[in-house]
Parts: C-alpha cells; sequence; structure tokens
C-alpha cells in the first residue's frame, strides 16, 4: 500500500515536470499552426527553423557568445583565484564578499547598470556589449567553483614539489594545474550554461538588430509565436538531455573501468 | 661528528607573534635531532626555515659552512616529509617518487632502479603503479619517505610525520625512522610534540617552548637532568617543587629537609630559592616513619605495567606526590616515602621570561 502511494506520488511528480516539455515536444510535430490541436504528423516547422535566417543566427549568436564569455571568464576567474591564494586571509575575505555581491544582485538591476554604464562611455549597443556582459557576470561563477580547489592542501603540495627541486613554474604547471582542473572545468561548464540561460542582461545590453535565442523567443511572443520556435526549444531540450546524459553516463563507466585494473 | 647546519640568532615573528627569538642551534652530520615542544612553541617554524620555506627575519642559516639563508628550497640540499604527507594525488607511487628525479633531469633507467630501492627501503616492493589514494595513512607515510630520500638529501626534514598514524603503527615506524637513518647515514630533523616519540628515536632532543630553546641534550640528559622546571614538566610525569638549599647536599621542601647530591659546586649556594624535580617512579614507598616523610594514599590507578598513585604527605603544605609503583597499596593507607639523593634533581628558578632560555655554548 506505502509502495503503491509512493509510486503514484513519483508519477505525478514527474507530470508536473515534463508533461510541459513533452507538450511541447508534440505541438513542434504538428502540422497546423493550431496550439490546441494536433492535426498530422510533420516536420515543416524544423524545416522553417532551419530555413529562418533570424533564427540561425540566433542561435549562431548564443553559443559563440557563450563560448567566448565562458572561456574568457574562466581565464580571467581562474588567475583571480591564483592571485587570491598569495593574499591575506582578510583581504581574501573583504575579495570574496566582493565577488558574491553581483551574484546574489537581481539581473535586472545589473542589467540596467551595464547598459547605462554602455551608454555613460559611448559603447554602442551590440554584440560586444553582450559579450563583454556576459564575460562580467560569469566570473564570480568561476572564482566560486575554481577556489575551493585551492587551499592550504594545495600549497603544501607546491611546497613539496619546491621541495623536491621543481622551479616554481614547474611546479604550478604540473602539480597546481591538475589540481585546479574539476573547478575550472566545472567553472567554464557553469559559465556556458549561465551565459545561454540569460534573457534579462543580454536584453537590456543587445541594442537592436541582434537576438540571442531568448531574445528572439521573447520578441516573438509580441508579434504572435510560430510553431518553429517550438522546433528550435525541442532541439535545445534534446542537445541538452544528450550532453547531461554523456555527462552522467561516461564518469560512471571510467570508475568501473578504474575499479577493474586494481 | 662535523657540523652540517648551523642557525644563529634567528629570530621570526608573524603578524605581531614572536615565533622564534634569537634561537641559536648547531646540527652535526649523521645525527637524529628532534625539535620537541607544545604547539606554538616555534619547533615547525624552525623546520621550515632550515627547508627554505619561511624567511627568518633576522639571523643567519648555514649549511655545510656556506651561507644559505637566502637560497630558495629547490636550491637546498635537504628533503622534507610533510605532516600531511603531501604526495601529489593525481600521480602513482612510482611517478611521486620520480618526480624530484625527473626534475633534475636523471636517465629514465636510473629512474627506475631508484625507485626499485626506494620502494625495497620502505617495505613496499611493487607498489609502483597503484595511485595514492588506494595506499593507506601508513603506507602513504612510507611513499612520502622514499620520495624524499631517493633525492639523497644530506638532511631530511621530517614534520610530525607520524602524527597522523595510529599508536600500532607509530611504534612501529619508529623503528623503521632509526633504522632508514641508520642504512642511509644521514641527518635527520625531526618534529614532534610526542615526549616519548623523541626520547625513543633522538641522539640529540632539542626542547623548545615559547620560541626559545629550552635545552639541548641526549635523551638521558633531558629526562634525567632537566635544567628547569618546564622541561621537566613537558617530559614525562614528576614531581616539581619549590625549595631552599639548606647547605650543601641538602635542601628543605614544603619544611622537609632532603639530601642531595647538588651544592655550591653547581651553583646552589645555600639558602637559594630552587626548583626540584623527583620522577613519581624514584619514590620509593617503605613503612611509614622510616622514609623522609610520610603520608597517605588518596588516589590509585593501574595504568598497564604498574600503578600510578597519588599521595598527600603529612607534614608540610600537604603537597600531593605522584608516585609509580609495581605494587598495589590501598587508598587509606599510610606510607613511608623515601628518595635517594640522585634522583633529586635541583634547577635553578627562572627570574624573568627571557631568562628561560639557557645560553647553549656554540
Amino acid at each position: 500500500m506505502k509502495k503503491a502511494f509512493s509510486s503514484i506520488y513519483m508519477v505525478i511528480m514527474m507530470l508536473f515536470l515534463y508533461l510541459p516539455i513533452v507538450t511541447l515536444v508534440v505541438l513542434s510535430f504538428n502540422e497546423s499552426k493550431s496550439m490546441a490541436k494536433f492535426t498530422r504528423f510533420s516536420l515543416k516547422w524544423y524545416e522553417e527553423m532551419l530555413g529562418s535566417r533570424m533564427i540561425m543566427s540566433a542561435i549562431k549568436n548564443t553559443f559563440t557568445i557563450a563560448i567566448l564569455a565562458a572561456l574568457i571568464a574562466t581565464i580571467i576567474g581562474t588567475l583571480a583565484v591564483i592571485g587570491l591564494d598569495a593574499m591575506t586571509v582578510r583581504s581574501q575575505n573583504i575579495l570574496l564578499g566582493f565577488n558574491n555581491i553581483p551574484m546574489l544582485n537581481a539581473d535586472i538591476v545589473t542589467g540596467i547598470a551595464l547598459m547605462l554604464s554602455f551608454l555613460l562611455f559611448g559603447v554602442s549597443l551590440g554584440y560586444k556589449t553582450i559579450l563583454f556582459s556576459h564575460i562580467t557576470f560569469c566570473i564570480p561563477y568561476v572564482i566560486l567553483s575554481v577556489r575551493p580547489r585551492m587551499n592550504k592542501y594545495t600549497d603544501t603540495l607546491f611546497e613539496a614539489a619546491l621541495d623536491l627541486g621543481a622551479s616554481r613554474g614547474y611546479a604550478f604547471r604540473k602539480i597546481i594545474m591538475p589540481e585546479l582542473w574539476p573547478g575550472i572545468t566545472s567553472g567554464f561548464l557553469l559559465s556556458f550554461t549561465m551565459s545561454v540561460d540569460d534573457f534579462i542582461i543580454t536584453h537590456f545590453t543587445r541594442g537592436a538588430g541582434i537576438n540571442t535565442i531568448s531574445t528572439l523567443i521573447y520578441s516573438q511572443v509580441k508579434v504572435g509565436i510560430r510553431p518553429s520556435l517550438f522546433a528550435l526549444s525541442t532541439v535545445i531540450f534534446a542537445v541538452a538531455l544528450i550532453v547531461l546524459l554523456v555527462v552522467n553516463i561516461l564518469p560512471g563507466r571510467r570508475a568501473k573501468r578504474a575499479a577493474l585494473e586494481v | 661528528m662535523s657540523e652540517l647546519i648551523r642557525l644563529e640568532n634567528i629570530s621570526k615573528s608573524f603578524e605581531d607573534t614572536n615565533v622564534l627569538n634569537n634561537i641559536n642551534l648547531t646540527i652535526n652530520e649523521n645525527e637524529f635531532v628532534t625539535l620537541l615542544g607544545p604547539s606554538g612553541c616555534g619547533k615547525t617554524t624552525t623546520l621550515r626555515i632550515i627547508g627554505g620555506f619561511v624567511q627568518p627575519d633576522s639571523g643567519r642559516v648555514y649549511f655545510d659552512g656556506k651561507d644559505i639563508t637566502d637560497l630558495p628550497p629547490n636550491k637546498r640540499n635537504v628533503n622534507t616529509v610533510f605532516q600531511n604527507y603531501a604526495l601529489f594525488p593525481h600521480m602513482t607511487v612510482g611517478e611521486n617518487i620520480a618526480f624530484g628525479l625527473r626534475v633534475s633531469g636523471k636517465p629514465e633507467q636510473y629512474i627506475k632502479d631508484k625507485i626499485k630501492y626506494a620502494l625495497n627501503l620502505v617495505n613496499l616492493n611493487g607498489f609502483e603503479n597503484r595511485r595514492i589514494d588506494r595506499m593507506s595513512g601508513g603506507q602513504q607515510q612510507r611513499i612520502a619517505m622514499a620520495r624524499a630520500i631517493v633525492n639523497e638529501p644530506r638532511v631530511l626534514l621530517l614534520d610530525e610525520p607520524l602524527g597522523a598514524l595510529d599508536l600500532k603503527l607509530r611504534q612501529e615506524m619508529q623503528y623503521e625512522l632509526v633504522r632508514l637513518k641508520n642504512e642511509l647515514g644521514i641527518t635527520f630533523i625531526y618534529v614532534t610534540h610526542d615526549q616519548e616519540e623523541a626520547l625513543t628515536m633522538s641522539d640529540t632532543v632539542v626542547v623548545m617552548n615559547n620560541g626559545l630553546i629550552q635545552q639541548m641534550g641526549t635523551p638521558e640528559e633531558i629526562y634525567n637532568e632537566p635544567e628547569n622546571a618546564f622541561v621537566a614538566d613537558f617530559i614525562g610525569d614528576s614531581n616539581i617543587l619549590s625549595g631552599r638549599m639548606v647547605r650543601d647536599k641538602l635542601v628543605n621542601i614544603n619544611g622537609v629537609d632532603f639530601p642531595c647530591i647538588d651544592g655550591s659546586d653547581n651553583g646552589f649556594l645555600p639558602g637559594r630559592e630552587v626548583d626540584v624535580v623527583i620522577r613519581p617512579e624514584d619514590i620509593d614507598i617503605v613503612p611509614p616513619g622510616q622514609g623522609i616523610l610520610n603520608g597517605t594514599i588518596i588516589s590509585k590507578l593501574f595504568i598497564g605495567v604498574h600503578y600510578e598513585m597519588l599521595v598527600k604527605s603529612e607534614t608540610g603544605s600537604g603537597f600531593e606526590w605522584l608516585l609509580q609503583n609495581y605494587d598495589s597499596y590501598d587508598v587509606g593507607e599510610k606510607i613511608g616515602m623515601y628518595v635517594k639523593p640522585e634522583n633529586i634533581q635541583i634547577m635553578h628558578k627562572p627570574k624573568s621570561e627571557a631568562e628561560q632560555a639557557i645560553e647553549l655554548d656554540l
């Protein structure tokens, strides 16, 4: 009885979470434009999506900005962590406090503030300003994920490498970098998803004539949303799902193989 | 034995705390030296200054006659076994041991032989390809040793290397360390707060407190002839009392006269206030009235080999003596206590904080 109840509860939970997405996926294959009735299976909205210059350039913008912003933010953030490590605990705490503010700040405030700053300094809004803004809001997340990897233990490892005759540069490359890698990768991935996900800050810093996926969908809602955007959303969801599956299955396999070797 | 390392007037403070106050220390070749003291006494800082990880505020460090004060750690012919081992987690056991040799560009065949030799030395044959996180604490400790000694340092620095191991393993490793030291024929500088470890392994023990060297000597000297109350208290159990010299070879403790062997020859003039230390195992139990003073047993504890008892003396201020004896006596029993004159250690009272340090002749 108890078991049956808990499985029913699970099913209801899953329905709440995934039914909306299923609806979206189903409608993306609908032949008619209707959102209420499924007439016939068709791929025509996918064709329209691929044929639309607007959608394609939004995809391109979204992903080039996400990759560039994540890459640059990761480099800056990692360097910041290395710098922090050499400071006194007091200054570290002050700086890390400042680092947390942008993350807690409402996106809309950050967005408007960035827009005003760009206008104040006469920078015309466009691709570059979006990229710049994304780098700005990604850096704190990189610092947050790399920072815990740089600790007292890493300091001792560095000392141990020097003790064994390594130069500071060699010790850093061979000993510290491998320790930081997991933090750097997760910082990069976090930045990438934050950037792809962002709507509000992009909206305020994008200027006319340039769209990312999120701002495109928003602007289309005003003029009447077309099912080709359902197709786009389905593709994005599918990509995310595949990435998630790969990320979750691969390390498991690797761990199993490592366990077998021993 | 010739001099290998000399610390000259070393002082160091971190922010507002004086960690080391004008330390002078000479370490000879092929010596097992232990820096012993409570936490915060400056022992680890002294080790890190020798390793090159900490720069002294003033004073010089000499290695084999050459001034190495400004030399970075990677240019010094010493290697360290760190407290938490600091093994490189992403490398195998073999790669860890090979690190120092690869840095100095040794040929691969030589490195291979050396790894084998080092693993054999620490009883870990055939573990080259294991991952570090698959090794137990005791094994990691041995790998850290192996990684340090393959570089053939003249001095091995050990920073509380056994601190994380359980008692049984720690005692085993103590023997191993002494064996290793004798096999390698190099100098060991060992830091610990464990007095038993220090007494078991060392040729020379340096007792430190408050950034000052309190006493330096062989384990026997440190135990049997502590130079001040701190050393007596820190090394083993002891009864530390205030006393006054009555005349040569007679000291008054709490109103009772004890014959001793010190006198004006050692600078203990009649009438001088002194500290007296009597080890609990040096107090013999005799029938009441036949000893130097009488007392009543107020508590008894069996701690393995012997019984530990507290005895309240009848005379004087009722000082509670700590006694260790193989025989069991009942609580409430009246006993007499006798101490042989040579077991009474007379010490100068420290006059001020600064004088707690004894002058060491270099």
